[in-house]
């Protein structure tokens, strides 16, 4: 049952079961050969020579995989990509990242890989929009853009002799307020197209990271700041932040709506019914799970119970197999 | 279930400003974000006699709290003072799987508030009147033999409301314990230690009816909610834990966090968690009975 932790009754764990096996059914056909678990030996061609790749060993003249996972083979190398691991970042990607540290001209981000990526502060646009050279000035000013904890939105520039590098060069990337921030695990979100989706109907936007973070929160218009912003930044001191400055009253008044705020907790608990089952995190599946919940009229929290659960494996299951009709 | 660990935040959750005031703002409105109201709790689920070696464990999972409740009999000597009581003790433990600082020495601040608000919920006064075990069940020969009950918990995975989640979990446990019986030789004079049989077929089932369980109120702004996750604990002024058996009677309380509260809150809070008690003792005792008859099978 893959470890999925659900109390179920005895009649929702066979609906389950044969879900996930007409799952299996559905996909496995096609890369089966290429997927081992730890021992399998893995058939190379030894007159070419192999080059033994992360999660491979020699054993007896042997190659025999270390980890779980898929044999990927490059030219000689051949190695295993695992099933489940830390993010493994790629050029261009989209992740979303949570700040750990604000340094010289840089801020550090954790974004779940396996060391902390560097976003600089000349790699991104400044509040105002205006391009020009970064003065100390700005670096002094750095906790007023992204302080410790901020979660931010950026793209993967590529790795540079210090480490992993972002880069937050348009309007798009940059802090995100009011909403939260889910974790899954980094293989259910695969690359798209797409990766910012603004749910109209709901009045929500969704990213989804490539490296397993997801953002559901109010919609922000990407707002032309050339007009309001230059306002602030001729004073320097409105840049700074104001917290607890608020009164509670105050606090309450800017809270999110409730209207909004029902679909932010809808579509976020869609996104965790899927990393539950793990199933791949898309636009669509979440726009489905949040249609079925609604028709169903079903309580927000009741979308994580178990009976929900089975049934969005089952409306999986239609999916993929309508799908695979269609091809 | 899967978690992402932050490797340099050093165990506390580090919200943005943003993420803060979602938070509040749904506690303020009655959605919380995982879609909850002020007073859901969340999945709960038991699974007893998970520790073989143990009279009586169990494991009791609250959303991403995961916890394990162990109790070890022993036969000792009651205390002069208490000659017709046996003896109780709880410590917990914090693992530091359930949070990188918990390591080493990290969890002890933590486990030592653990055990000390378990104590005052669950085992009454000094004397052990009022204990919400029955000491004077432990007894076997008086002034010389009793039972002494080692309560150990063990926090595997935290995402806040631990003290309920190990409350509930030691309350399961001892539903799951089996206290063997034991023979007492006869004729022994009354200044000797009498010898004991102790049998390892027949088991004697403790009365946990008194147990109660503990229901841990959080304020948040100005409202207070049940069964915080760990964000949400973060944003707490000061959390009440108050502990009521079956009767719906208040048998000890705590309080964390160092705001003040109005008296007539606390009122408040006691009444909404004799209310919130009655829901919670009764899904746990589903939850029990359900664990012991998957164990059995």
């Amino acid at each position: 049952m893959r470890g999925i932790q659900l109390p179920l009754s005895q009649t929702q764990k066979v609906r389950l079961q044969k879900a996930l096996e007409k799952l299996e059914s559905i996909s496995s056909k096609v890369n089966s050969a290429a997927s081992v678990i730890i021992a399998d030996s893995i058939p190379v061609n030894h007159e070419d020579g192999v080059l033994k790749g992360h999660g491979t060993i020699d054993l007896n003249g042997e190659v025999v995989a270390t980890i779980c996972g898929v044999v990927e083979r490059v030219n000689k190398l051949v190695y295993v990509r695992a099933l489940r691991s830390r993010y493994k970042p790629e050029v261009g990607d989209i992740v979303i990242g949570r700040v750990v540290e604000v340094a010289q001209k840089r801020w550090r981000l954790d974004i779940n890989f396996n060391q902390d990526a560097v976003l600089m502060l000349s790699s991104m646009n400044m509040p105002d929009g205006v391009q020009r050279r970064r003065t100390a000035l700005d670096e002094l000013n750095m906790r007023c853009i992204f302080e410790e904890n901020d979660v931010v939105c950026a793209e993967v520039r590529g790795f540079q002799h210090d480490g992993l590098h972002l880069q937050a060069r348009s309007r798009k990337y940059g802090k995100l307020n009011r909403g939260q921030l889910l974790k899954v695990p980094p293989y259910l979100v695969k690359r798209q197209k797409q990766h910012f989706h603004h749910l109209e109907e709901f009045g929500i936007d969704l990213i989804l990271g490539c490296n397993g973070f997801i953002w559901v929160g109010e919609h922000i218009e990407a707002k032309d700041d050339m007009v309001e912003d230059q306002v602030s930044q001729s004073d320097p001191q409105v840049l700074l932040p104001n917290k607890n400055c608020l009164s509670l009253e105050e606090q309450e008044k800017n809270y999110t709506i409730l209207e909004t705020r029902k679909y932010i907790c809808r579509a976020a608990n869609a996104v965790r019914v899927l990393s539950m089952l793990g199933f791949n995190i898309t636009l669509e599946i979440i726009k489905g799970i949040i249609d079925l919940s609604i028709s169903m009229n079903l309580d927000i929290h009741e979308m994580l119970g178990s009976d929900f659960c089975v049934l969005v494996a089952e409306k999986e299951v239609e999916r993929r197999s309508s799908n695979k009709k269609k091809r | 279930m899967w978690h992402a660990s932050a490797p340099r935040t050093s165990g506390m959750v580090g919200l943005s400003l943003g993420e803060k005031h979602f938070i509040q703002g749904g506690i303020a409105h009655d959605l919380r974000c995982d879609g909850r109201k002020r007073l859901t709790y969340r999945r709960i689920s038991v699974e007893t006699g998970v520790i073989p070696h143990a009279n009586g464990s169990a494991q009791v999972r609250i959303g991403g709290t995961d916890v394990i409740a162990s109790i070890k009999a022993e036969l000792g000597k009651p205390s002069l003072l208490q000659p017709d009581k046996g003896k109780v003790s709880i410590y917990i433990d914090c693992s530091s799987t359930a949070e990188p600082a918990f390591e080493g020495r990290g969890g002890n601040e933590l486990a030592a508030e653990l055990s000390i608000a378990l104590q005052r919920c669950l085992l009454g006064g000094k004397s052990g009147a009022g204990a919400g075990i029955d000491l004077s069940s432990l007894i076997v020969v008086e002034g010389k033999i009793c039972w002494d009950l080692y309560i150990d918990g063990l926090v595997v995975s935290s995402d806040g409301n631990l003290l309920d989640a190990l409350g509930a979990a030691i309350k399961a446990a001892l539903c799951n314990t089996g206290i063997p019986r034991v023979q007492v030789a006869a004729g022994t004079s009354n200044d000797e230690q009498p010898e004991v049989d102790v049998s390892d077929e027949e088991f004697l089932q403790f009365d946990t009816s008194g147990v109660p369980v503990i229901v841990t109120l959080t304020k948040v702004g100005r409202h207070y909610i049940v069964d915080a996750t760990s964000e949400e604990e973060s944003q707490m002024s000061s959390a009440v834990s108050i502990s009521v058996n079956r009767q719906g009677h208040i048998c000890g309380m705590t309080k964390r966090g160092g705001v003040g509260l109005d008296p007539s809150i606390i009122l408040d809070m006691i009444s909404v968690a004799q209310h919130v008690s009655a829901q919670l003792i009764n899904k746990l005792d589903s939850e029990i009975a359900s664990a012991e008859a998957e164990e059995e099978t």
